[in-house]
């Protein structure tokens, strides 16, 4: 059999075999998606309403069965004073003061708003939809057609959560740390144990090592990235549109420069130690500054040039593209492009950092 | 017949702790070792003996001189002639999460053979912990297991670094036992230590290497006879131990 094979296949029974690596690999971007796929299942929370009726009326209780009807809010009946220092310590959004004249056919008539207009967010969607609430009543009363209505149309096919967005990046992340991690750690560890020295008085040759531990890690990648996939897609209902094909072509190539960078550290760091140093310098900056939480677009415009030049933001927007906007490798070309560079930067570097004779000793 | 042969072996390394300067861990080293023997190379630490062995093994670059086994050059060919040595080194630790088994058939197959790994188990009495990881085993059992991933492909000559060092007296004599058993069937075995008792027992011949170099080679015999200081009035001859003292100082080495 040939030599990269058998290497292949034993550190393929290596790795399998090493299941407390394999399960905490998986297990932080998989706490991720969870917690974000159920914070982000069904409709946001109702802001609490606090009313103080003081009109009592059939009109009063018109306008408030008229607010409680909408989703964004729950009703909360009070007194004004036993309502305001709810708003104060933020138990309720905020209160409104029907006042007494409030029936019959009233005109012009102030309603008091208790909030705390710090919360600009909250007071942003607050008021129109309580000026909402009170045309619709006006109305009612007035008996008046509305002279406009929006008839709200769905242009895009499907709808796009966090999740969506989020789920390719984790992919993205899961792929650099296992990737980084998993080849430098090898070579460090192997040559302390004096493996290294002891594989090369026998027929292996360094080409049959490194391309038997890169092909390895790769199948466990692929293994790996695919479970996580599977559970985004059949447990959290995620949004997947493109095709399997393109995905992996960007698995496969993004795993092969984090292998090579992992190869590098892997034939200067020394220690245990030094590789841990240099694995987190490598992938920190990468991970904050890829756009796998929030876009890069959001970022500081100082940052962005940088940032769009990570290698894991290339493969953060390949994978992206290809599972939330069913893009392909050609459309996709300039990241293609972005990665293949990197593969040749890494790997041109690891090359000549593994001598192996250096390196075995 | 020589089967292992250097000539005007060189290796230079950095001076510790001096930039641009260089010392001689090997100066020269010419040596002829016939098939079928069994050859020690004695020395204090750092006299050059595990290097002059890692470059005829190929895994240290020869700076200058060359070294040949069965014919073979390893500086021109030193994939073949690793098809051909086995070799047991000093540190002795292997891949976690595989057994002995599984380590030997790995070996077995690195050189395109599928031999039944509890065979060469059985011929080192490791049979019984075919199923154990080798960080189970006791010193002993370890270093057998060493020779034993050494042997899979019968290698012509076996290569053994310091293979008693840190053994107690019964485990110590066991590697001897294996070692004769292997070279009464034909096997060639180069070996370093720096035991005396070792030596005297086991080796055909033997070098003594210092500061990079041999500074004298026979028999056991021949050495005493010619090396070792007459004591004034004891009848003795003294040992192996005197003539290594004698040749290389009491000084401490590092």
């Amino acid at each position: 059999m040939n030599l990269t094979l058998i290497m292949t296949k034993v550190f393929l029974k290596i790795f399998s075999r090493d299941r407390q690596a394999i399960i905490f690999s998986l297990i932080f971007p998989l706490l991720m998606m969870l917690a974000f796929g159920f914070f982000n299942s069904g409709d946001p929370e109702p802001i609490v309403v606090g009313i103080a009726d003081n009109a009592n009326s059939s009109l009063s209780q018109d306008f408030i069965d008229n607010i409680d009807e909408n989703p964004l809010f729950t009703v909360a009946q009070g007194t004004e004073q036993s309502l305001r220092p709810q708003v104060i310590n933020g138990n309720i959004g905020f209160t409104l003061v029907i006042p007494e004249e409030f029936r019959g056919n009233p005109a012009n008539i102030d309603l008091r708003v208790l909030i705390d207009t710090s919360e600009t967010t909250q007071m942003n969607t607050v008021i129109p939809l309580l000026q909402q609430a009170l045309v619709d009543v006006e109305r009612d009363l007035r008996n008046l057609e509305p002279l406009f209505d929006l008839a709200i149309e769905d242009v895009e096919s499907r709808t796009q959560s966090y999740l969506d967005f989020l789920v390719p990046g984790l992919l993205a992340m899961a792929l650099m740390q296992i990737a980084m991690g998993g080849s430098g750690f090898n070579l460090v560890e192997f040559r302390r144990k004096g493996i290294l020295k002891r594989l090369f008085v026998t027929p292996v040759q360094p080409k049959n090592f490194i391309t038997g531990l890169v092909l390895s890690r790769l199948v466990i990648v692929i293994i790996q990235l695919s479970i996580l996939l599977g559970i985004a897609i059949l447990l959290l209902d995620i949004t997947f549109i493109g095709n399997l094909f393109n995905l992996y072509v960007f698995i496969i190539l993004g795993t092969t420069i984090f292998l090579s960078l992992g190869f590098c550290m892997g034939s200067l760091a020394k220690t245990q130690q030094a590789i841990m140093a240099m694995n987190m310098l490598m992938t920190w900056p990468q991970m904050l500054l890829s756009g796998i939480f929030y876009p890069i677009d959001a970022m500081p415009s100082l940052v962005q040039p940088m940032a769009n030049l990570l290698p894991l933001s290339f493969v953060v927007n390949g994978l992206r593209g290809v599972a939330i906007e069913g893009a392909n490798v050609i459309t996709l070309m300039p990241n293609v492009i972005g990665i293949l560079i990197w593969v040749t930067i890494a790997l041109g570097f690891a090359i000549k950092l593994f001598n192996w004779k250096e390196v075995a000793t | 017949m020589s089967i292992v042969k250097t000539e005007n072996l060189h290796k230079k390394y950095p001076e510790p702790g001096k930039k641009s300067e260089f010392f001689y861990a090997v100066n020269g080293t010419s040596l002829t070792i016939d098939a079928g023997e069994i050859y020690g190379i004695l020395g204090p630490n750092g006299a050059g003996k595990t290097t002059t062995l890692e470059m005829v093994e190929g895994l240290t670059d020869i700076d200058e001189g060359d070294a040949w086994v069965d014919g073979i050059s390893v500086k021109q060919d030193p994939y073949r002639v690793k098809k051909i040595i086995g070799v047991q080194l000093q540190a002795n630790e292997y891949f976690d999460h595989l057994n002995l088994s599984e380590l030997i058939a790995l070996f077995s197959q690195l050189y395109g053979r599928h031999d039944d790994p509890l065979d060469l188990l059985g011929r080192v009495n490791l049979d019984e912990k075919a199923l154990a990881k080798p960080k189970e085993l006791s010193g002993g059992q370890q270093q057998r297991f060493s020779i034993a991933c050494a042997l899979v492909h019968e290698p012509k000559v076996l290569f053994l670094d310091e293979p008693t060092t840190g053994l107690d007296p019964q485990a110590k004599r066991n590697i001897w036992e294996l070692v004769r058993n292997l070279n009464d069937k034909g096997m060639t075995i180069v070996l370093t230590t720096h035991n005396m008792e070792e030596s005297e027992y086991l080796c055909n011949r033997i070098a003594i290497m210092d500061h990079g170099k041999i500074i004298a080679e026979g028999s056991p015999q021949e050495l005493i006879l010619s090396h070792a200081p007459e004591p004034p009035k004891a009848p003795l001859h003294g040992n192996l131990e005197d003539v290594f003292l004698a040749l290389t100082g009491t000084g401490l080495r590092e």
